[in-house]
């Protein structure tokens, strides 16, 4: 098979920089990181540096969503060599058993860098990820909820406890989860179309005029963000469809689900390809599809 | 990094500014021998300082990088849920991944299992698969 950087054509460097980019942006293409990581790390790995335990780390983790327990287990390998007795490593070791599905043993790992060191964060949450992966929602909704009474500030820990919400169908702690994180973001549109989505989940009129109202923050934190303005056209029709709404409101509504309509027609407009998407779209918000009038 | 004109010149910034710095110890020591306390320093001196202090200033600039938009949620405007929704602390393997994906000691148990096939068309550039 041809190496990837023949097939692309790119030098080690910007393999390199590429690695550093997914690491740091969180992506998780893990095909491409253990294409692009196993050819690093077997023809380059003189150059690298330092860099190369993070590297391994990278690869590590990402050969485990591939099921490549080889390059697991030699990346593992290489790390506790050069880091014997790390928490870090040991850590990897137990998500290596985590994804041979081997519980008990990644428990007895993750238990032994928690005597070690009681504050060790990166174990307790593995701990609950392996509740999660067994499906133990509401045990691990408890011990989230316990974690994050004593590491308030932890937004990984507050997101990860909205969709263990969500998919409980709590929606209210959902949003109270949002809520502690658009606190501490308030320039993150995502995370106010999040809110507004689980708002608009959970239905009822005032709900739905505050999932209209985040849908618009969302928007004016980015204008270019085509859910929120879905989500704002849809909020807005469902309140001017309800029956229990004052006739201002309504025409409100009404005008403001008319300019979301029209702000979704030109962005599609300026795609040539979406003809056929943009006609379907009328023809279903002609046809009412968008605003029935039985909801709230 | 930044081209090495640009490196060059914040240096000669710096000579310039510190040779400037020097003439007006220099002078100042001159003023106090000569007992003449009372001079300025010569303008050559100041502008010197401040031609060597602007040419370091915009020296900098040049190196220093990317410059970030001062709209704190302009960066986040190329950012989707793709990327946002993954939490490293608390990735789950038990995924499709394990199967789907190209295992040596499965390829005998799924016959046409072949990761990523080496097919250039279909990869042109060094970009996630669903971009």
């Amino acid at each position: 098979m041809a190496s990837v950087s023949e097939l692309y054509d790119v030098t080690w460097e910007e393999m390199r920089d590429k690695l550093r980019k997914w690491r740091d942006e969180n992506y998780r293409n893990s095909e491409q990181i253990v294409d692009v990581g196993e050819e690093l790390l077997n023809e380059h790995a003189s150059k690298l540096g330092d860099d190369i335990w993070i590297i391994y780390e990278q690869v590590m983790i990402a050969a485990l969503d591939c099921s490549r327990d080889d390059l697991a287990v030699s990346c593992l390998q290489e790390l506790k060599r050069q880091f014997p007795g790390s928490h870090r490593v040991k850590r990897l070791a137990g998500m290596r058993l985590e994804a041979l599905e081997r519980y008990e043993d990644a428990t007895k790992l993750y238990d032994s860098i928690l005597q070690d060191d009681p504050t060790n964060t990166a174990a307790r949450k593995r701990k609950m990820a392996m509740l999660k992966a067994q499906g133990k929602s509401p045990e691990a909704i408890r011990d989230l909820n316990e974690y994050l009474e004593q590491f308030v500030g932890d937004q990984e820990a507050w997101h990860e406890l909205s969709e263990l919400y969500i998919n409980e169908h709590d929606y209210a702690k959902a949003a109270f989860c949002l809520e502690e994180l658009m606190m501490t973001n308030p320039h993150n549109h995502l995370y106010c179309e999040q809110y507004a989505e689980v708002k608009y989940t959970q239905g009822g009129l005032d709900n739905l005029e505050l999932s209209r109202k985040y849908f618009a923050q969302a928007l004016k934190l980015n204008n270019r963000n085509m859910r929120a303005l879905f989500g704002f056209y849809m909020s807005a029709s469902h309140i001017a469809a309800s029956p229990k709404v004052s006739a201002k409101v309504k025409k409100d509504n009404v005008r403001y689900a008319a300019w979301a309509a029209s702000q979704i027609n030109r962005a599609y407009q300026k795609s040539v390809m979406s003809q056929p998407l943009m006609s379907s779209f009328e023809e279903m918000a002609s046809r009412g599809l968008f605003g029935p009038k039985n909801m709230c | 990094m930044a081209s090495s004109f640009w490196k060059a010149l914040v240096l000669v910034g710096l000579l310039a500014l510190a040779h400037a710095a020097f003439s007006a110890a220099q002078h100042r020591s001159y003023m106090r021998l000569t007992e003449k306390e009372n001079e300025t320093l010569p303008i050559d001196i100041v502008l010197q300082t401040l031609l060597a202090f602007i040419v370091t200033c915009y020296g900098i600039v040049h190196i220093a990088g990317e410059f970030k938009d001062m709209d704190a949620s302009a960066e986040l405007k190329n950012k989707t849920f793709d990327t946002l929704r993954n939490r490293p602390s608390f990735y789950l393997f038990n995924h499709r991944g394990r199967v789907l994906s190209h295992s040596p000691d499965q390829a005998s148990f799924i016959p046409c299992a072949r990761a990523l096939p080496a097919n250039p068309v279909r990869l042109r550039k060094l970009e996630p698969l669903h971009h």
